[in-house]
C-alpha cells in the first residue's frame, strides 16, 4: 500500500521553449522504469512529450502494456516519472490533487459509502458545507441518470451505474482536468455505447480537458479531438491524429460519416503495421 | 420460510443431536449420573443458580476479564496492524516479534503473569489480551495492506490529505478483515479466560469449575461449562450483528 507516491525528484530538464498559452497539461520526455518481480528494470515508458491544449477530449491510445496507464497515472501525480515531468498549467505536477480527477476502469468507488456519500465525498473534503455540498450532488446524480439510486450502496448497482457514480463523484469536486482510465473497458457494448454518449453530452456542457486512455480504436475517434497513438512496449508516441469530425457528434450520424469510417480504418491499419521502432515525434 | 430462519433451524439441529447424545449415554448407563448429570438436571441447576448472588458474582468477573482483555486485544492489535501496513520501518520492527510470539503458547505465560501481576483481574486480562491479539493483529494487517490502491489515488485526488487516508480510506476498506479478525479473537478469548480461571483464581466461571470438580459436584461442574457456551453464543451474535450493520455497504463476505 503506497499512501504517497514516492516523492523523487525528476532531473531538471532544459525549460522548453514556452508552449501556447492554453497548454493544460504539459508532459515533457517522460521515461518510466519498473522493477519486475524478477529484479529486472523494465521501461514502461521511453520519451513520451506531448501537450493537451486547455478544453481538448485526448485520447491515448495503444494495445495492452503499452504504459497508457501510466502516463495518466504520472499526470494524476499518482506515480512520480522515472525522468522528465509533468506540467500542470505551467506548474509541476508533484502530487494527486483536485484540479485533476481521474476515473479508474475499477470504478473504485467506497464500498461503505452509499451513492450520495460517494459523490458528496470530494465536496466535503474540500470544505463544502454538508447541505450545500448534498444539493450539487443530488443534481450531479440526476445528471449522470441515477436519480432514485442516491441511497444504493455501490455493490447494488451494476456496472454501468457503478461508473456513473464514479464520474459524478469525481464531477463533484470540479476538476479541471478529468483522467480517465479506459473507464468503459469492464462494461459490456451496449452500456458502453450509452455511456460515451452520455459522456460526450456532459461533456458539451462545460468542455472540461479530458485525457482518456483505450484500447478500442473506435471509441477514440468517436470521443475525441486528437488521438495519440502509442507503440507497444516500451511505450513512445508513434502518431499523433487530429479528428477532425463536427461537433456535436452524434453515434448515428458519425457512424454512416465516411471520414469516421476512413479514421478508424487508418488507426486500425497503423496497428497492423506492428511496432514502429524509435519515437514518430 | 426466509433463508435466515431456515439456517438457524439446521444449525439448531446438530446442537439437538450432541444434548440427545448426552442424554442417551447417561439414560443407556454408559456414564453414570453421578458422574456424567442428565441435561434436563445441569439445565434447571444452570436457571436455579443464575438467580443465586454469587453464581451472578462470578458470571461478571468473567465476562469482565473477556471484555476488558478483548478490548485491549482489539486496540492494540488494529493498531498495530494499521501501522505496520502503512509504515515499511514499523512493519520491518514489528514482523519479527509477531513471528516469534505469535506461535507460542501464550498461556505458558501465565505463571509469570501470576507472579507479576497477581492472582486478580490482571493477569487474566492480559492473558487474554496476548491470545487475542495476534489474530486481530493479522488480519488487520492483511485487509489494509491489500487495500486497493485505487481507494486511495480516489482520495487524494478528492483533495484528502495524505495522512488523514488512514482513517478515512484504510480503516474503513480494511473493516472486513479486521471484524474477521475480532470474531476470531472473541472465540479465543472466552476460552482463555475459561482457562486462566480454572488454573488459579479466586473467582470466575473457570474457578467454579475446578471447585465444583475437586468435591464431586458433577452437576455444578457442567454448570459454568453451558454458562461459558452461552456466553460465547451470545457474544458471537451480538458481534455477527454488528458486523452484518457496519458492513452492509460491502459485497457479501
Amino acid at each position: 500500500m503506497n499512501v504517497l507516491p514516492s516523492r523523487t525528484e525528476a532531473k531538471a530538464q532544459p525549460v522548453r521553449a514556452p508552449g501556447q498559452a492554453t497548454a493544460m497539461i504539459e508532459i515533457d520526455h517522460v521515461s518510466q522504469m519498473f522493477q519486475t518481480s524478477a529484479r529486472q528494470d523494465h521501461l514502461a515508458l521511453s520519451d513520451i512529450s506531448l501537450t493537451i491544449e486547455d478544453g481538448a477530449f485526448v485520447s491515448i491510445l495503444g494495445p495492452s502494456g503499452c504504459g497508457k496507464s501510466t502516463l495518466l497515472y504520472i499526470v494524476g501525480g499518482f506515480v512520480s516519472p522515472t525522468q522528465g515531468s509533468a506540467r500542470m498549467k505551467g506548474r509541476a505536477i508533484t502530487g494527486p490533487g483536485p484540479d485533476r480527477g481521474p476515473v479508474f476502469q475499477e470504478f473504485a468507488l467506497f464500498p461503505w459509502k452509499t451513492v450520495l456519500g460517494n459523490v458528496m465525498y470530494g465536496p466535503r473534503q474540500q470544505g463544502v458545507k454538508a447541505a450545500e455540498a448534498e444539493a450539487q450532488c443530488r443534481a450531479l446524480i440526476e445528471m449522470v441518470g441515477l436519480k432514485g439510486f442516491e441511497d444504493f450502496y455501490p455493490k447494488e448497482l451494476s456496472g454501468g451505474m457503478k461508473q456513473r457514480v464514479a464520474l459524478a463523484r469525481t464531477l463533484a469536486y470540479h476538476p479541471e482536468v478529468l483522467l480517465m482510465d479506459e473507464p468503459f473497458g469492464a462494461l459490456d457494448a451496449h452500456t458502453r455505447t450509452r455511456l460515451q454518449n452520455d459522456l460526450l453530452n456532459i461533456w458539451e456542457r462545460d468542455r472540461k480537458t479530458v485525457l482518456f486512455v483505450t484500447h478500442s480504436v473506435e471509441e477514440a475517434v468517436f470521443l475525441s479531438d486528437k488521438v495519440v497513438m502509442m507503440t507497444r512496449s516500451p511505450g513512445r508516441i508513434r502518431e499523433i491524429i487530429d479528428i477532425d469530425l463536427p461537433r456535436p457528434r452524434h453515434r448515428s450520424e458519425l457512424l454512416l460519416d465516411p471520414r469516421y469510417q476512413k479514421y478508424v480504418v487508418d488507426i486500425e491499419r497503423m496497428f497492423d503495421d506492428g511496432p514502429v521502432q524509435g519515437s514518430a515525434l | 420460510m426466509t433463508v435466515r430462519a431456515q439456517d438457524l433451524l439446521l444449525g439448531l439441529v446438530p446442537l439437538a443431536l450432541v444434548i440427545a447424545l448426552w442424554q442417551a449415554l447417561v439414560s443407556f448407563g454408559y456414564a453414570p449420573a453421578t458422574l456424567l448429570p442428565p441435561p434436563g438436571l445441569v439445565f434447571r441447576r444452570l436457571a436455579q443458580q443464575l438467580t443465586t448472588l454469587t453464581f451472578e458474582q462470578d458470571v461478571a468477573a468473567t465476562l469482565f476479564r473477556l471484555f476488558a482483555g478483548f478490548l485491549i486485544a482489539v486496540v492494540l492489535g488494529v493498531t498495530i496492524g494499521i501501522a505496520a501496513a502503512a509504515s515499511p520501518l514499523i512493519n520491518s520492527a514489528v514482523r519479527p516479534v509477531v513471528r516469534v510470539l505469535a506461535p507460542l503458547p501464550k498461556v505458558a505465560l501465565y505463571p509469570a503473569l501470576l507472579l507479576l501481576l497477581g492472582f486478580g483481574h490482571g493477569s487474566k486480562i492480559t492473558l487474554v489480551t496476548a491470545d487475542a491479539l495476534f489474530p486481530i493483529l493479522l488480519s488487520t494487517y492483511y485487509g489494509a495492506s491489500t487495500v486497493e490502491q485505487k481507494l486511495v489515488w480516489s482520495a487524494l485526488a478528492a483533495g484528502t490529505p495524505p495522512r488523514e487516508v488512514l482513517f478515512k480510506v484504510i480503516l474503513p476498506a480494511a473493516a472486513p478483515s479486521i471484524l474477521t479478525g475480532c470474531r476470531i479473537g472473541l472465540v479465543i478469548s472466552c476460552i482463555v479466560v475459561f482457562l486462566a480461571e480454572m488454573i488459579t483464581s479466586t473467582d470466575g466461571l473457570g474457578h467454579v469449575l475446578v471447585t465444583a470438580a475437586r468435591t464431586f459436584q458433577a452437576v455444578d461442574m457442567f454448570v459454568p461449562l453451558i454458562t461459558i457456551s452461552l456466553l460465547g453464543l451470545i457474544l458471537n451474535g451480538a458481534l455477527g450483528a454488528l458486523r452484518s450493520y457496519l458492513l452492509r455497504g460491502f459485497p457479501e463476505v
